[in-house]
């Protein structure tokens, strides 16, 4: 007996094995790092993701219900590993400016969904200075009931800081160079966790 | 110098032609396309086409509509733009230099 995980894909929805769905996670995640500076990135990978869809709708329904990782190792196969897809963007169309280093680590202050208490401001701004949220947090609070200022700068902070949605802006917040390594760790954690959490 | 990375290199700025090539007879969507390019063996793995099609059409040189499918959901068309018809133009010319030219040093040499 699997479990099975239900995951909507280019508007459609495939009912797919746990080790099926963690392989093909790690795969979108991998395109989405190889695109990581490319202007079109959600373009190309909303692309593949229909292609995906597409390819697991021939799949199914000759009264197979289910994706397996067989199904999925084949589709990777079909569209190819990030690396053979070709380089991300050329510069033919668009002049940018050289890499200066092959992996450049970029830094950028988000609100961190998986370690938040409101809104994730804190625990973000701690993310990226690497320090303990709790600090933070009690000046928030002493800020509030001394000075009644805390939430309105809580709130403007909310406003203007980003959520870390994808595993590659985790890794910026985290300052933590975007390779294909970083995140297949990072994806791998993240389902452990999730795994981990469906067990109560 | 790698036989495999001259032929990548080599197949790229081809792939690139052939794609606008495919789109001037008919507009198509990506899988009509990636068809196409796996039956004349231009292509080994699907994933080539997606960002080479987003780049084109950001460059000005596709444009794309959604049209309804009977057997799923929309579908992107892409088609040609003005700028895409003359870029192809220059395109043919160029590659009918290059044909030419490699011929005339083959038979030379």
């Amino acid at each position: 007996m699997k479990k099975t995980v239900s995951v909507n894909l280019g508007g459609f929805v495939f009912n797919i094995d746990e080790d099926a769905y963690k392989e093909l996670q790690v795969y979108l995640s991998l395109i989405e790092s190889h695109f990581a500076h490319d202007h079109g990135r959600q373009e190309i990978i909303d692309d593949i993701e229909a292609r995906i869809a597409e390819l697991f709708r021939a799949k199914t329904g000759t009264g197979k219900q289910v994706i397996n990782i067989e199904d999925v190792q084949e589709v990777i196969k079909t569209l190819g590993k990030p690396e053979e897809m070709g380089e991300g963007e050329s510069s033919e169309y668009e002049q940018e400016e050289p890499y200066t280093a092959s992996y450049r680590t970029y830094r950028r202050i988000y609100r961190d969904p998986d370690n938040r208490i409101i809104g994730g401001v804190c625990s973000g701004l701690a993310a990226y200075w690497h320090f303990d949220p709790l600090i933070l947090r009690i000046i928030f609070i002493v800020a509030f009931l001394g000075f009644g200022v805390g939430l309105f700068i809580y709130l403007i902070l909310w406003i203007v800081i980003p959520e870390a949605k994808t595993v590659a802006q985790k890794l910026e917040m985290r300052g933590e160079p975007v390779t294909a390594s970083n995140i297949g760790k990072a994806v791998r954690d993240e389902f452990n966790n999730f795994r981990k959490n469906m067990k109560f | 110098m790698n036989v495999e990375n001259a032929k990548a290199q080599m197949r790229k700025g081809v792939l690139e032609y052939c794609i606008l090539s495919i789109l001037s007879k008919n507009d198509s969507y990506a899988t009509d396309i990636i068809n196409k390019l796996k039956e004349s063996k231009m292509i080994v793995v699907e994933g080539t086409l997606y960002p080479l099609l987003t780049r084109q059409k950001n460059a000005g040189l596709l444009s794309y509509r959604w049209e309804e499918s009977t057997q799923g959901p929309p579908r992107k068309y892409y088609s040609l733009t003005e700028k895409g018809h003359s870029f192809l133009q220059e395109l043919d010319q160029s590659w009918q230099d290059l044909q030419e030219a490699v011929e005339s040093i083959k038979k030379s040499a």
